[in-house]
Formats: structure tokens, C-alpha cells, sequence
């Protein structure tokens, strides 16, 4: 069972902040985000559902923000005691590689490399798993994304690169 | 009336009817046994086939798995102490002790009776409440919509008011989502940081899928969730005479089906209010009190009856006020507008036919469900047994190719990864990210009726306090924050008195 949270962490403090700190930013450059010379008076605009969704954020950061500053004694940043999530982190980034692959080596190609790579890095070293189940599950994602549902992949641009 | 129940129960018998909703609900019990999972991660995977189906035919599939997964939730928590969905944790409280004195069986027959009494009673009650409600909405103009989703909102804010700061952060993360793009009304794009892709916007698919989909997958990534014991079951199926026997808490089933409808049809107070509530006000009248957390099956019963009828409750709000209870109404809603369908007053009596055949799909799908774990039971249980890390692992490739298939955008694959590193940020530091997903969903509607009461009244914000209606709901609005403030104020001047 995962360890258990501790709401008085520091971490939670910061990602507010961080939070805060991105609205606070969009909010200030929002006039240049959202064109606002059209016809219409303020309160019809575009713009005023948006400044009052980022005010709340930026609100709401504040008690976070002084924290920051000046933190409570006997405070720390431990989560759950669960450590640096360093696994999740890779399987994180081979699923971006496995999105950034999608158009370029194709759904069948990038999928089995995904599935076979993350697998085995799992602990999974029994070939039936991280060779067969990665070969089952495209077979099934082919049949049903392309086949049945028609759906339009692109074709990979390896394929044309060696194709000329 | 009669032409549109005749033309309801055709089409909830088609063949694709059928078959939709006995795999969605196939899909939510599986989803729900596995515990780390549930239902809202069933729905938003399969939530990209959705758009090559009519719309009755993806709500069914969508609703079945939303039914399913709290009915395969009470089996590990009955089995294992390890409840599959949040809300099946007060299931445990008896049905393990149960399980450890040898009569696992009872108390699944028990929860198993509940969780279809349950889902019954409150599809009954959808029926009639529905229409009634919808007839009150119909006299709503934009300032009331804009006070019931200002109301929505602020519920589910203070349902999680020890993460109040979260809380609000998360839901303006969420309103402003659901600016970016081109504004509807002006056509002038906004917050897309001079790119074309984000013109389209952030959809809500893309968010949910990340968050929930992805998100979810990558905590299960490293955390043990799933536990691997030996179950005692020493029956493939649920022995009927013990279904029989639960029948006897006939008192309490209709109890806890109420109660947990009742709760579904508030916004933001979830599934385990239901079965906490349900357990207790049954466990308060019961001849046997001292047996409830001990191991009876009316604990079992009470508990499941009350979790399972918050997926009709919840319905309620969102058909008739186009205002989701939660982030798997929001979901829902989502479904809805894709198809060109707004919930709403007019909703019932626009699309008649749609709307009966949701009311039949549900009662199927809790008959279904019901002899699916009936029948299978020990198979379902044994699900339980299939790594995390595999399951992880297939969810992300399902996730990211169903959410490209949609509109065949890689930038919406894109969001959905995003989505999910954030999803996983928040689930591991258990921030409500439901506030996040009511955000994108209410947005739209919040601002849109915003706009139109300011240009009603000239800019003028006092028209929200000028209308009955809408100064009702203010006024709630203003109580629901006022009131648990005030306590916890006063509970921490005692404490520190």
C-alpha cells in the first residue's frame, strides 16, 4: 500500500506556488494573449471569464506563497516516504519517445517498442510477456483503430525516408 | 408518451444496444475488481470508441461502465480488504470479517443484493424526480444557470475543504482550460501563445484521458496497489440460497438506495458519503447494532445499496440542469455535447426516446451486471491477480492511440501526456482533481451564462441578486462556504481553548 500523504509537506506548498506563479503569469500577459479591441463592451468580452478563473488561482496560491517564505517550524518536503518515483519518471519519458515515434516509425513499430521496453524494464523477462503481449496488443489496436474504426494513421516518415 | 416508451425499449434492445452495454458493464466490474483502477479509468478508455457509436449506444457502454465498476468493487474489499473503488471501503468493515469466519459467500450475495437493489431504487427515482426538476429548470434564464453551476462548484470546492487552497487552485486551472481557443461568441482566439493547434483548445477528452488514464497508469507504475492473497472461494458461482437470504434486509436496501440517490444528486459529495451515510443510518435502526463492523451482511448490503445509487442520483442534476455531480457525470456531459445534445430542462422533452432508452439501459445494465458476478464470480475475483505494471502499461498505449483516433491529432495525444504527468503530480499528492475536471466541464456553461446576464442587465452584476431564484442560490452558495467555515473556526478556537 502506498505510504501515507502528509498534508503538512512543503511539496504541496511549492507546487501551489508553482501553480500560482503560472497564472500569475499568464494573467499579466493576458491583454496580449486575448484580443480585446472588438466592439463589444468589457463585460461581454473575451476576456473577463479568463482574468477571473487566473485571479482565483493566483488567490488561492497565496497562503502557499507566504509558507514559501516563511515556513512553519518541523516542516520538510517528504511526500509519502515513497522516494524519487525515478521508475515512473523513464516509463514517463518512453511514453513521450512513444508518442514522438507515432509519426514517425508508425502505430505498429512504436507500440511493440513501447510495450516490449517498458515491460521488460518492469520486471517483466518472461518473453511471453514483453514479446507476446506487446504483439497482441497492436494486433488488437490495428484491428480496432484501423480496421474497424477506420482511422487515419499517418504514414511513418521512415518509410518514406528509405522509400525516397 | 406510450409511442416514445415503445420507441425507448426498441432501441434499447437493438442488438448494439445490447452489446454496448454488456461490455461496458463487463468493462466497469473488471476495472472496478482491480483495485487502483475503477470506473472513471474505464470510462475514459474507452471513451475514444464512443465517437464511431450512436449517442444512446456510448452513453449505455459509458453507463455500464460507470454501474459496473462500483458493483466489482465491493468483491476485493469483501475478499481482500482491499476495496476496489474508494467507496467500497465501508463494505469491507463487514464483509471481510465475514470472509474471515468462512462465509465469503454471504456477504457477497449481500453486497451483491445491494448493489442491484440499489441501482434500481434509484433509476426508479431518476424516473420521477427528473421530470419534476426539469420542470423547475425550464423557468431558468442565464442568471439561474450561472447560480446553479456557481452552486455545483462550490460544492465540490468545500466537499474537500481540508484542501481548500487546492482546491480553488485546481478549479481555476480548470475554468481557464476551457478558455483557451477561439471564444465563441467574439471569435477571437485565446490564451493559444501564437499557435494554431491550440485554437481547437484543450477538449475535455484529452484532459480526462491524461488525468485519469495516463495518470493513474503511471502511479501504478510503483505502487504495490493490487495484493495477491489466496481468496477462499470455494464456489465459481454465488449460491442462490444466499442471495435469497439477503432479500430479508429488504427495510434497508430501500433505505440505503435512497439515501445514496439522494447524495448522488448533490454535486461533489461522491460515492463513499453514500455508503458511509447508508452504513450508519441503517446500522442506527437495526435490531443488531452491535453487529455492524463485526461481520453481518446488512452492513454488506447497506453499504453497496448506497454507493450503487449514486450513478442514477448523479444523473439527475446532469440531464435536467446540464450540471454534473462529479468528474464521471462531467464524462458524461462530454458524451453529450459531442453528439450536438445539451442537458438541460428541454433535454426531456426535446429527445424523449434518448432519455427512456437511458432510464431501460440502466436498469439492464444493473441486471446484467448482476448475473455477470453472479455466474462469474470467481473468475472476476481472480482478476485481481494481474500485475499493476502490465496493466499500467497497456492503459498508456490504449489511452494515447484511442485519444489520437478521435480527431486524428497528434497535439491531442500531446495534451493527454501532459495531462497525465500533471494527473500523476496530484494524484500522488491526493489534491482533488475533480475540482480540475469540473473546472474544464462548468467553464464553458459558467462563462457563457456570465456573459449573456451581464449583457442582459448592461453590465450590471446585481441581476444575480434582483431574480428568486438565482438569490436562492446565492444565498446556498453563500451558506455552503459559511457554514463548515464557521465550524471548523469554532472547533479550533475550542481546540485551542
Amino acid at each position: 500500500m502506498a505510504g501515507h500523504i502528509n498534508p503538512e509537506s512543503r511539496s504541496h506548498d511549492l507546487f501551489t506556488v508553482v501553480l500560482g506563479a503560472f497564472a500569475a503569469g499568464v494573467l499579466i500577459s493576458s491583454p496580449w494573449q486575448v484580443d480585446t479591441s472588438g466592439p463589444y463592451p468589457f463585460y461581454k468580452g473575451a476576456l473577463i471569464f479568463p482574468l477571473l478563473a487566473l485571479g482565483l488561482m493566483v488567490l488561492a496560491s497565496i497562503p502557499s506563497a507566504l509558507r514559501m517564505l516563511n515556513p512553519p517550524e518541523g516542516t520538510f518536503w517528504r511526500i509519502d516516504g515513497e522516494g524519487v518515483p525515478s521508475k515512473t519518471l523513464l516509463v514517463f519519458l518512453l511514453l513521450v519517445a512513444f508518442l514522438a515515434g507515432l509519426p514517425v516509425l508508425g502505430l505498429e513499430i512504436s507500440s511493440i517498442l513501447f510495450l516490449g521496453i517498458t515491460l521488460y524494464y518492469l520486471g517483466h523477462r518472461s518473453p511471453k510477456v514483453f514479446i507476446f503481449i506487446p504483439l497482441i496488443l497492436t494486433g488488437v489496436n490495428y484491428i480496432l483503430f484501423k480496421y474497424l474504426l477506420d482511422v487515419y494513421f499517418p504514414p511513418p516518415l521512415l518509410y518514406g525516408f528509405f522509400g525516397g | 408518451m406510450l409511442a416514445h416508451l415503445h420507441q425507448a425499449v426498441s432501441a434499447t434492445l437493438t442488438f448494439g444496444n445490447l452489446i454496448s452495454l454488456t461490455f461496458g458493464t463487463l468493462v466497469g466490474i473488471v476495472v472496478g475488481v482491480l483495485p487502483g483502477l475503477g470506473p472513471m479509468v474505464g470510462m475514459v478508455v474507452l471513451l475514444p470508441f464512443t465517437f464511431a457509436l450512436q449517442p444512446d449506444v456510448a452513453l449505455s457502454l459509458l453507463l455500464g461502465v460507470f454501474c459496473g465498476g462500483y458493483f466489482g468493487g465491493a468483491v476485493p474489499a469483501i475478499l481482500m480488504r482491499t476495496p476496489g473503488v474508494p467507496s467500497s471501503l465501508i463494505t469491507s468493515f463487514d464483509g471481510f470479517p465475514l470472509t474471515q469466519k468462512g462465509q465469503a459467500q454471504t456477504a457477497l450475495s449481500a453486497a451483491l443484493v445491494g448493489s442491484f437493489g440499489g441501482g434500481i431504487i434509484s433509476v426508479i427515482v431518476l424516473m420521477f424526480l427528473a421530470p419534476l426538476l426539469a420542470h423547475v429548470a425550464a423557468s431558468f434564464g442565464p442568471p439561474e444557470y450561472f447560480g446553479a453551476g456557481l452552486f455545483g462548484v462550490t460544492l465540490v470546492v468545500m466537499a474537500y475543504r481540508d484542501r481548500l487552497a487546492q482546491g480553488l487552485l485546481l478549479l481555476g486551472l480548470g475554468l481557464w482550460i476551457s478558455t483557451v481557443g477561439i471564444d465563441g461568441p467574439t471569435l477571437v482566439p485565446r490564451f493559444c501563445f501564437g499557435t494554431l493547434a491550440m485554437q481547437n483548445g484543450l477538449h475535455l477528452i484529452p484532459v480526462c484521458l491524461g488525468l485519469f488514464g495516463i495518470g493513474q497508469a503511471l502511479v501504478l507504475v510503483e505502487r504495490k496497489i493490487l495484493l495477491n492473497e489466496s481468496m477462499s472461494l470455494t464456489r465459481r458461482t454465488l449460491d442462490f440460497s444466499k442471495i435469497l437470504g439477503a432479500l430479508r434486509y429488504w427495510k434497508s436496501l430501500l433505505k440505503s438506495g435512497l439515501i445514496g440517490t439522494f447524495v448522488g444528486l448533490l454535486p461533489g459529495t461522491g460515492s463513499i458519503l453514500a455508503s458511509f451515510l447508508s452504513y450508519e443510518t441503517v446500522k442506527r435502526t437495526s435490531k443488531h447494532p452491535e453487529d455492524f463492523g463485526k461481520g453481518t451482511p446488512e452492513g454488506c448490503l447497506a453499504s453497496e445499496a448506497g454507493n450503487n445509487a449514486v450513478p442514477a442520483g448523479a444523473m439527475i442534476p446532469l440531464l435536467t440542469l446540464g450540471i454534473p455531480g462529479d468528474a464521471v457525470s462531467a464524462v458524461l456531459l462530454g458524451v453529450f455535447t459531442i453528439n450536438g445534445i445539451y442537458p438541460g430542462p428541454l433535454l426531456l422533452v426535446k429527445e424523449p426516446v434518448l432519455i427512456n432508452t437511458l432510464y431501460l439501459s440502466m436498469f439492464l445494465i444493473n441486471v446484467v451486471a448482476f448475473i455477470m458476478l453472479a455466474l462469474w464470480l470467481r473468475p472476476f475475483a481472480m482478476i485481481v491477480r494481474l500485475p499493476n505494471t502490465l496493466l499500467a502499461a497497456v492503459i498508456m498505449v490504449l489511452s494515447l492511440v484511442g485519444i489520437y483516433a478521435v480527431n486524428t491529432r497528434l497535439f491531442d495525444a500531446g495534451v493527454a501526456v501532459a495531462m497525465g504527468a500533471l494527473g500523476y503530480i496530484l494524484l500522488r499528492l491526493e489534491w482533488p482533481i475533480v475540482n480540475l475536471v469540473m473546472g474544464v466541464v462548468l467553464g464553458d456553461i459558467l462563462e457563457e451564462r456570465l456573459r449573456e446576464s451581464l449583457s442582459i442587465s448592461g453590465g450590471n452584476p446585481m441581476i444575480f441578486l434582483q431574480r428568486p431564484i438565482s438569490l436562492f442560490l446565492i444565498i446556498m452558495t453563500a451558506l455552503i462556504v459559511i457554514v463548515p467555515l464557521l465550524h471548523d473556526w469554532r472547533k479550533r478556537v475550542r481546540g485551542a481553548g
